[in-house]
């Protein structure tokens, strides 16, 4: 019997295999690569709109406190911000409460007080004392000792703060800013990218 | 035999290549989840967290405005509010392209020694919050830490704020109010205080020229005793009363001279600091001096007298009060006026002057004499004799006239010197000599060349009526 031969049924020779091998693995390489890239392009975008809501929260929390403060004072080295708010809400412990224990947790009633810079409006005898700092990667608000983490990124966030007193009030400029995850022109100028500002005035007269 | 030919090569390309859409597909739609996610925090949220700030104050302003007419504009004051149990309430009203709400009510929580009300105005703003109904995925800080609802606390379904503290934040009246879409509320409390009419030695809102080169201006309060210079002493115990000599210009155009122990503040002048000026120096200070009206607490006058042309002694039958005074009418004031107490008690005296000022006055020791006059003054420093030596014992409030453009005239000339105030925002005032002066002046220009030695009493910052309002306090109610 002879075997009928088919060109169909031809394989490959050496060199086409040897081609179309070298083709994909290319092709499978960039593949890859791009899908890896893509995907820590994506990680990256995910990050930083992370990172970057996380420096609204700390401008937001800086702003409010800011607006209802009596007088606000920066560190040296600007990352330490120190302010003073008024006690509108009555706590466990005050004096009013001691009296009355059902005022807790509602509103004074304000007062008024001569004092050597003229009349002046008070929530109860005592204030409030704020103080914004930085603890290794988060962001801490410390309110009468109480510590609350308001951010927290391997970003590394710092805020810094100035503190500008005019003639009976002062305002406070805030930047923001963080390392993002892909450096290319300089940690420096990466960072100095990321910055988001604010300023915010004391609504009240400034104390101090 | 023949071998079966399979032609199914292009199924597995196409299998492949839909694998790796699949697979590019799937990690874009979890980054775009997450990103759609922060991005609705981002536009809505945050916005709605700043946005009912907005809406807060906006309607602290509407309050603030109404506490200002119970001044300026009294008839109208309040009008379409409600008032309840000592509180004037505006209902909520809808404004703005994003439908923001205000609404806010205002009571008197002090009444000065003046007998001047302090407002206490609370507000609250309420901004929708648009997009996915969700906290974002950034809430969670730690174990038992919150992030953004911590701090932008978001009514999803209920009022979280009436349900936990009540409407008024007392904890009464708690309950569960549903809300119809998610919302971000914000409340603020503001203190609206009258503003006195002598708060600095001198306030104009026009130009300023003065004093001449070796005058000097500085201040002391009543309250510690009479007046002596200690403002180059800090080891003084009155050394901190010394150097509140103020200059508050509502003008870009002033001309400071002479030594001041005290703060300027001017509305886009170029004052810098010199040894001459011991406080602050603000150049970017605008404010207003809204015109005077006559008070209309007034009672019905004395009968007599009814003008002083001559001589004329003035011994009030009781000595009133300072809310009540007992009050004069006088059509012309050219002649020489004294003014005695009733008894030994001290005793509050107005005159209303309806026409020019040119005679002389004696205010004797225990009275309070204020002169509200509609036409000018023209005086000599020497004219005005205030026994007491006390500057809030004899003051001068000039009525603005009707016609905004026409303008009163205050000429002081020598010689002598004088204790008293001017409130005057439509008058030009012109001090010529070298008068030894304690008191302050309000008006609208000012013009003094003299070597003038004036000495602000800081008891004046609470002394008079109230001339405008203005807010003194602003807390956040931030549960």
């Amino acid at each position: 019997m002879k075997l009928q031969t088919s060109r169909r049924l031809a394989g490959f020779t050496l060199g086409e295999t040897l081609v179309t091998l070298s083709l994909s693995s290319i092709i499978l390489g960039a593949a890859i690569t791009s899908g890896v890239s893509l995907q820590k392009s994506f990680n990256a975008v995910d990050n930083y709109f992370s990172t970057h809501i996380q420096q609204i929260r700390i401008i937001d929390y800086l702003n409010r406190d800011v607006q209802r403060g009596l007088v606000v004072t920066t560190s040296v080295d600007l990352q330490t911000v120190t302010m003073t708010v008024p006690n509108y809400i009555i706590q466990a412990g005050d004096p009013e409460a001691v009296t009355n224990p059902a005022l807790v947790g509602t509103p004074r009633t304000p007062t008024v007080s001569y004092t050597t810079s003229g009349l002046q409006v008070n929530y109860g005898t005592t204030t409030t004392n704020v103080v914004y700092s930085i603890s290794g990667n988060a962001i801490l608000r410390t309110e009468n000792g109480t510590v609350t983490t308001i951010a927290s990124s391997t970003d590394q966030l710092v805020p810094t703060t100035t503190d500008v007193e005019l003639t009976n009030t002062e305002y406070t400029a805030s930047a923001v800013t963080f390392m993002p995850i892909f450096v290319s022109a300089g940690s420096v100028a990466e960072r100095t990218g990321t910055s988001v500002y604010e300023t915010a005035y004391l609504r009240n007269k400034r104390r101090g | 035999m023949r071998t079966l030919n399979r032609r199914l090569d292009g199924a597995n390309v196409l299998l492949t290549v839909l694998c790796t859409i699949l697979v590019v597909s799937v990690i874009g739609a979890s980054v775009l989840m997450n990103s759609v996610t922060r991005y609705n925090t981002a536009s809505s949220q945050v916005r709605g967290w700043k946005e009912s700030l907005y809406a807060a104050e906006s309607g602290g302003d509407v309050a603030y405005a109404e506490v200002r007419k119970t001044i300026l504009d009294p008839t109208n004051a309040f009008s379409g509010w409600t008032y309840s149990g000592g509180v004037h309430t505006k209902s909520a009203l809808t404004f703005g392209q994003d439908n923001l709400t205000t609404g806010a009510s205002v009571d008197v929580f002090y009444y000065d020694t003046n007998g001047s009300p302090w407002y206490r105005i609370r507000s609250k703003g309420t901004a929708p919050v648009l997009g996915l109904k969700r906290v974002t995925m950034d809430d969670r800080m730690g174990p038992v830490t919150r992030g953004d609802s911590l701090l932008r606390k978001i009514d999803f379904n209920y009022d979280h704020f009436i349900a936990t503290y009540g409407p008024n934040g007392d904890g009464t009246g708690k309950a569960l109010v549903p809300v119809s879409a998610p919302q971000i509320t914000r409340r603020i409390e503001l203190v609206a205080a009258p503003i006195t009419p002598f708060e600095a030695a001198i306030k104009c809102v026009g130009t300023f020229y003065g004093l001449g080169d070796a005058a000097m201006i500085d201040s002391y309060s009543s309250a510690n005793g009479a007046y002596y210079f200690c403002a180059n002493n800090p080891s003084d115990p009155h050394f901190s009363d010394s150097r509140s000599g103020n200059v508050e210009i509502d003008s870009a155009v002033a001309s400071i001279r002479g030594m001041l122990y005290g703060n300027v503040a001017t509305n886009g002048g170029t004052i810098v600091r010199s040894s001459q000026i011991t406080g602050t120096i603000d150049n970017n200070v605008p404010f207003t001096l809204p015109p005077f009206k006559l008070p209309t607490t007034f009672g019905l006058p004395q009968s007599s007298p009814t003008k002083v042309t001559g001589n004329t002694t003035i011994t009030p039958p009781a000595a009133g009060t300072a809310q009540t005074p007992i009050f004069y009418l006088l059509s012309s004031f050219t002649g020489n006026l004294t003014v005695q107490p009733f008894g030994t008690s001290p005793t509050y005296v107005d005159l209303h002057v309806t026409n020019d000022i040119t005679g002389t006055v004696d205010v004797a020791q225990n009275v309070r004499l204020r002169i509200f006059f509609d036409g000018n003054i023209t005086m000599k420093a020497r004219d005005m004799v205030n026994e007491s030596g006390n500057a809030a014992n004899l003051q001068f409030y000039g009525i603005s006239p009707t016609d905004p453009n026409a303008t009163q005239s205050i000429n002081i000339s020598p010689p002598g010197n004088f204790a008293a105030t001017f409130y005057a925002p439509s008058a030009n005032f012109t001090l010529n000599g070298n008068p030894d002066i304690t008191g302050a002046i309000v008006c609208k220009t000012f013009y003094g060349n003299g070597n003038t030695s004036w000495h602000y009493d800081r008891k004046l910052d609470t002394e008079g009526d109230a001339v405008d309002y203005r807010i003194v306090s602003y807390v956040e109610d931030i549960r």
